[in-house]
């Protein structure tokens, strides 16, 4: 079944476009990875396909709720305050109760190895911690869709590995990954190439 | 300098003896420019957001005005609402003039523009990753501009407490459209003039020390606020 797909998609800045005509079928439960150079508009797409960036619908389709779709910034970034409370955010957003918020939170925090956080606040974090907070605070809301920008950047093998783990776990969830050269094999299921935009030189 | 120094000495005794006029003007100053900052806030923290969320025609002039209007000096402002507040002027009907409420009214014109240009200046930095996780995380617009207000509290505070000093410590509005009337429409700013004109040089230097003493607090507080959220960044 497929969850989103675009048709010869392309993302224009000031009419010069920074993603070149792609075409994408991706299907629920995958594990795939984009690839592609710099300025190849990587980050673009993650962003067309967590509705962050306008594109025209003939497009873009989705077959899941925007509310089912959520992405975690290559530099994520997270509500002052504290660690807990972010992770529960999306939960509360869903009007789900503050003991089962808690609850869940808890999980997630021990299936990302962070469960030493859980009292602390969101100052302070390292690089790496803010990231897997931020991760955690994603996959909370189990989503059908979860776009993660470069989600593996400064975090130790350890981490790696539990992430790996914790997201080759989640049958339901599709996941659409930037940069899964730095991953380990096997890792993505799949990987999409993205080519370079040319701008077409206009003739008068 | 026994002048200067027995005025001391006797404002500080009135000052702790709780001179009941003196308590008096002290609590009308607060409540008139409290109201004064709540309406302020009430109408310019929508303009602000606004202003720094979306791009719409007149925006940018709209904006240059809010800045412009930092300056407005306030026996103008006072003037200003003394034009619309007399019996004569467009809203004489109202019956307002040398009420407590009159100088609301021309105090939440002070504080507007110092709420609006600076709630739009912490708002508009703040980053685009905000409302886009929030967003993304299922947020409804309630929740997302809560979001969004909360992570700016630092620059929001810091202007509410701007407008709050200007307002509390402001002369010209007080005197021109509230007429210093005693137990009615008396200041702290309008009675240290008052006083201090008349040879009660204790009793000015009373009000106007409480005055001082709220303004430097008021700037204290932000200064220390700013400090705050220059080690979050």
């Amino acid at each position: 079944m497929t969850i989103v797909s675009t048709n010869q998609l392309v993302v224009r800045r000031s009419s010069i476009p920074i993603l070149a005509a792609t075409d994408l079928e991706i299907a629920a439960g995958e594990r795939i990875g984009i690839c592609g150079g710099n300025g190849t508009g990587k980050t673009t797409l993650l962003r067309v396909l967590a509705g962050l960036e306008p594109a025209p619908p003939d497009m873009v389709t989705f077959d899941c709720a925007a509310a089912d779709i959520t992405l975690v910034h290559q530099h994520p970034w997270l509500f002052h305050g504290g660690v807990l409370g972010n992770i529960e955010y999306g939960l509360a957003a869903r009007r789900i109760n503050r003991s089962t918020r808690r609850q869940v939170a808890g999980e997630w925090l021990e299936r990302l190895g962070i469960s030493q956080l859980a009292g602390r606040q969101v100052e302070g974090l390292s690089g790496g911690e803010r990231r897997r907070v931020a991760l955690a605070r994603a996959l909370a809301i189990e989503p059908k869709l979860l776009l993660l920008d470069e989600p593996l950047a400064e975090i130790d093998d350890a981490g790696i590995a539990m992430i790996r783990e914790v997201l080759e776990q989640l049958e339901n969830t599709t996941v659409v990954i930037t940069s899964p050269v730095d991953l380990p094999d096997g890792f993505v299921e799949r990987t999409i190439w993205l080519a370079t935009p040319q701008t077409i030189p206009t003739v008068n | 300098m026994d002048f200067l120094f027995d005025g001391l000495k006797e404002a500080v005794r009135l000052i702790a003896s709780g001179d009941r006029q003196i308590l008096d003007a002290a609590l009308r100053t607060l409540s008139i420019s409290l109201s004064a900052v709540a309406l302020a806030i009430l109408i310019g923290l929508p303009i602000a957001t606004c202003l720094a969320r979306r791009h719409f025609f007149g925006h940018r002039l709209l904006l240059v005005m809010f800045r412009a209007a930092l300056g407005v000096p306030t026996v103008f402002l006072g003037l200003l609402c003394f034009g619309l507040l007399a019996r004569r002027g467009p809203l004489g009907p109202l019956d307002l003039l040398y009420t407590p409420s009159a100088i609301v009214i021309g105090e939440t014109l002070l504080a507007l523009p110092i709420v609006v240009a600076l709630a739009h200046g912490a708002l508009v930095t703040l980053d685009h990753r905000i409302p886009e996780t929030a967003r993304t995380l299922g947020a409804g617009p309630v929740r997302r501009l809560l979001t969004y207000l909360s992570e700016a509290r630092t620059g929001l505070i810091l202007a509410i407490l701007t407008a709050f000093a200007r307002c509390s410590t402001e002369l010209g509005i007080a005197m021109m459209v509230g007429g210093n009337i005693k137990d009615r429409t008396r200041t702290l700013s309008t009675a240290t003039a008052l006083e201090t004109g008349r040879g009660e040089f204790a009793v000015g230097l009373a009000m106007g020390g409480l005055l001082l003493l709220l303004a430097t607090g008021m700037t204290l507080l932000a200064a220390m606020l700013g400090k705050e959220n220059r080690r979050d960044a």
